[in-house]
């Protein structure tokens, strides 16, 4: 149902007279989240401050059949906070408090607008931290983070997202205020707070969660190895996870990216190397200190070009710097590109970037890739010319193909993005007709009547209609990689 | 209740999977008895097309299915309502697929985890699981979400399973999640089949996350003279930068039940890592047990906290936190000392999750003690759940206790979406769900 004048003034007597956004500039800023591919103005904006408020909305939305699009700090990568259908868009960043710090049972209750790096701001001088580290968690919020299960750099160690959620409030689509989980471990009954960490909204609106709280490692290392080849930084990978290290982090750039970096502020890296890696250990001093030595030995093994251990925190920034430049360093070779996280076994890498080669020069696009290669998580960069119809079609082209040669080698859609609306019609290559059909099937157990941020995650019906056609980007991306 | 004939259900069993795969003679059917509730099937499928084949008539014959892997914990929940078959994976136990380099295994439900950790040994990694008992299938712990002390480092099942093929009520097999260490595909299905004890469907593959072993372990075991003091040690091992592994508190009856040095509380704490950061950390333990008024030493050889689950013996677990370590040491052992049995006394003390066990109290006993120690326990977000035992302490109490009325509306809209017969389990999960 389209949304009315009274329609509105309802929501403003919910919300409150400063927390609609009605006029047409303001709802623009709203109308795509960093996939800006995608666009689609929300008829108003509400920036709730309570979960009552929350609620309130969702049931008015209900009643009228209006759909419903949840954004936190509209950081995603995958068109998920975009209203494809119009409808209520409902900024919760105005809930953004930390509601308790509970360090002697090692978690914390947010308000779901936090911004993800405050939370560890606010323990750091006691010497804990949030685990989860999207490369945008400087502003990205913590609401956004468990609506998209968000991954990190240093997820290969600490985990995803998921495996720091003890319990969540969310308003459900039915408009239920509930609290799923606890901070008491192992509750009796379905684990509903697994199901719904990475629903994207489609469940409902998340209005608080409890997250687990981990005191900070002893030491930290960061060692920087570059390579001539791929293969041989892939390998480098492989023997360091089967000396039965767990690096908190394992980087890699390729040899387009490094040029990009090379050419831009300079992390100087050396001109021949077609691929450097990161490698950051974690934990005790003493096993920091053994398992650096023995990682950097083991890129010596196979082929080096060098390698750097920091000494140091500012050195460690230092050799940082190259890998968080990447994705802005990337305009350097493209007015803009197009960016996706598919996965890999990680042994399965050489294999990968081979043929990526072949799909880049198959279609005559460059490609450029930063990502994490201790677990598999791909983020090539398709660069091409937004001016050109051509060069778009042949980027999309390319990163179709590359998709399907991922899960063909056993992978993965994504990995840490999510699906959204951008990758919703790419679930049917990793899941057959029975596999949708049960996810269709839980999402109507939270969301009766399917006006929860419609049209992301799942391919929509074939019955639901053609719903909203995506517009040509026009802003180059800056995206957070 | 089926009215169809037994003979024709068994002949249509037979002719999808194998003869000799169902059984239907009464000596063979009372060893799958649950509680006591004799099945009038068993089925043994070699394939997950012959299990979705199994489901399938078992669809069509409105029949109640309890899905069985090693049998090790069936004493979990609430005693059947209703049973006609029994689908028995206990034999359906290969390890499908491992990738080493990629530090995945796939495994069918049936596997056992003890077996499959002695083939990942020889590649030096692990599935880091260790519930208490030594014959479960792999199966059975993620649908029972059964853990062990390795969980404070490692994390549980539901951290551990990437993908999972299932079989639904309607006997269509489905897949979800996937088989790499990183994905975001979707819904997050795996951590919905974790736990849900078989009632959202049978478990028939698994893929998992591997960890390698560490090159060393050490475990120091440090006495403490109360409970204040094992507090005072957890916090201050919590708030440093030391990385247990398993961090394990047993009281007195414990330490006796598992032949270990007498003391009024003792701490089990573990590291794995490097030799020299094993030692190191052990240093840094017994500084801090000093500070904290104990005393530790080192241990040579495997250790368990375990007590053996037996028929009498009742099991409890204890949801709590480890802020409140000495609090929920004082009311466990406040009542149990009312109850005048044998009883010890466990927990997972980084995480507050305490193990309890019973010897020789009356049912009706143990059943108000459980409900005595609900209200105590839930004032701070605490929980009992009665993990196993005799089937007339689970008929006298509601072994899993109350659900929150929110979260179990929409529990029981997972329940009535993926089994609307109510055919899976049948009355033993929580609320009958």
């Amino acid at each position: 149902m389209p949304v009315t004048r009274k329609f509105v003034e309802e929501l403003r007597a919910i919300a409150g007279e400063d927390a609609l956004i009605a006029t047409e500039e303001g709802r623009m800023v709203y109308e795509c989240d960093m996939h800006t591919f995608y666009k689609g103005m929300p008829d108003v904006v509400v920036l709730p401050a309570t979960a009552a408020q929350v609620q309130g909305i969702v049931k008015a939305c209900r009643r009228d059949r209006v759909p419903i699009v949840p954004r936190g700090s509209g950081t995603g990568l995958i068109g998920g906070a975009m209203a494809a259908r119009g409808g209520v868009m409902v900024g919760l960043n105005r809930m953004n408090a930390i509601l308790d710090v509970d360090l002697p049972n090692r978690c914390a209750t947010v308000q779901p607008g936090l911004i993800n790096l405050w939370l560890t701001d606010a323990v750091r001088d006691r010497g804990w931290f949030f685990a989860p580290d999207p490369s945008s968690q400087m502003v990205s919020s913590i609401g956004g983070n468990v609506s998209t299960n968000a991954g990190g750099p240093h997820c290969l160690k600490y985990g995803i997202t998921t495996n720091h959620v003890l319990a969540m409030e969310i308003v459900t689509g039915a408009g239920e205020l509930v609290r799923l989980g606890g901070a008491a471990a192992d509750r009796p009954g379905y684990d509903l707070v697994g199901a719904a960490v990475g629903a994207e909204g489609t469940f409902g609106l998340v209005t608080a969660v409890t997250v687990r709280l981990l005191h900070a490692p002893e030491a930290v290392k960061t060692a920087l190895a570059s390579f001539t080849s791929m293969e041989a930084a892939a390998e480098a990978v492989s023997a360091i996870i089967a000396a039965g290290m767990l690096p908190a982090a394992l980087e890699m750039l390729d040899g387009v990216m490094i040029s990009a970096i090379n050419a831009g502020s300079g992390a100087n890296y050396p001109d021949r190397a077609a691929a450097v890696l990161l490698i950051e250990l974690d934990g005790p001093l003493a096993e920091v200190e053994a398992q650096a030595t023995r990682a950097a030995a083991i890129c010596r093994e196979r082929g080096a070009l060098e390698v750097h251990v920091a000494r140091d925190d500012a050195e460690r920034a230092l050799l940082w710097k190259g890998r968080k430049e990447a994705a802005g360093a990337v305009g350097r070779l493209a007015p803009t590109y197009l960016l996706q996280d598919a996965v890999v076994p990680r042994s399965k890498l050489p294999v990968i970037m081979r043929q990526m080669e072949e799909i880049a020069s198959r279609h005559g696009v460059l490609i450029a890739n930063v990502f994490h290669a201790g677990d598999g998580n791909l983020h090539p960069l398709i660069c091409y010319d937004d001016r050109s119809e051509e060069q778009l079609a042949r980027a999309k082209a390319a990163n179709e193909e590359l998709l399907a040669a991922a899960i063909a080698l056993g992978g993965s859609v994504t990995g840490e993005h999510g699906i959204g609306y951008d990758k919703a019609k790419n679930l049917p290559m990793q899941y057959a007709d029975a596999d949708l059909n049960f996810m269709y099937r839980l999402r109507g157990v939270f969301d009766p009547d399917r006006m929860m941020n419609p049209d992301k995650l799942l391919p929509a019906h074939p019955a639901c209609g053609e719903g909203f056609r995506p517009e040509r980007p026009v802003v180059p991306a800056g995206a957070w990689v | 209740m089926s009215i169809v004939a037994p003979r024709s259900v068994a002949a249509a069993l037979r002719a999808v999977t194998r003869a000799d795969r169902v059984a239907d003679e009464p000596a063979a059917l009372d060893a799958f008895a649950i509680d006591g509730v004799v099945p009038r099937w068993i089925a043994r499928p070699a394939s997950v097309d012959e299990l979705a084949a199994i489901m399938t008539i078992a669809a069509e014959e409105k029949l109640a299915v309890a899905p069985r892997g090693a049998g090790s914990v069936l004493d979990l929940g609430a005693p059947p309502t209703r049973l006609d078959l029994v689908v028995d994976l206990g034999a359906f136990d290969a390890i499908v697929e491992y990738n080493a380099d990629d530090l995945t295994v796939t495994v069918q439900a049936g596997c056992s985890l003890h077996a499959l950790n002695r083939h990942l040994k020889l590649h030096r990694q692990f599935l880091p699981l260790d519930p208490p008992g030594d014959a479960h299938s792999v199966g059975g712990v993620a649908a029972a979400a059964l853990s062990g002390p390795l969980r404070f480092r490692y994390g549980t099942m539901r951290d551990l399973l990437l993908g999972v093929r299932f079989v639904q009520a309607d006997g269509v097999p489905t897949w979800g999640g996937s088989k790499v260490v990183k994905s975001v595909t979707g819904y997050d299905v795996p951590k919905l089949m974790v736990g849900a004890l078989g009632t959202l469907g049978v478990l028939a593959e698994l893929t998992l996350r591997l960890h390698a072993l560490p090159e060393a372990e050490g475990t120091w075991f440090v006495t403490l003279p109360s409970a204040g003091a094992a507090q005072a040690l957890v916090s201050a091992i919590l708030d440093s930068t030391l990385q247990p592994n398993r961090l394990e508190l047993m009281d007195e009856a414990a330490l006796r039940a598992a032949s270990m040095p007498a003391s009024p509380l003792a701490l089990l704490a573990s590291f794995g890592s490097v030799a020299e950061a094993v030692a190191e950390q052990g240093e840094r333990l017994t500084r801090l047990a000093r500070d904290a008024g104990g005393e530790a030493r080192g241990v040579t050889g495997e250790w368990t906290t375990t007590t053996e689950r037996t028929p009498h013996r009742t099991t409890l677990r204890v949801g709590s936190l480890p802020g409140r370590l000495a609090a929920t040491f004082d009311t466990l052992r406040g009542a149990l000392a009312r109850l005048g049995a044998v009883s010890t006394l466990a927990a997972h003390a980084g995480l507050g999750l305490w193990r309890v066990t019973i010897d020789g109290a009356a049912p009706d006993a143990i059943a108000s003690l459980v409900t005595r120690l609900r209200e105590a326990v839930a004032e701070h977000d605490g929980y009992v759940v009665v993990t196993g035992g005799p089937a007339d302490v689970r008929r006298r109490v509601n072994p899993w206790g109350p659900i929150p009325p929110g979260a179990l509306a929409l529990m029981r809209a997972v329940k009535t979406t993926f089994d609307p017969d109510g055919r899976l389990n049948t009355g033993r999960f929580v609320n009958g769900l």
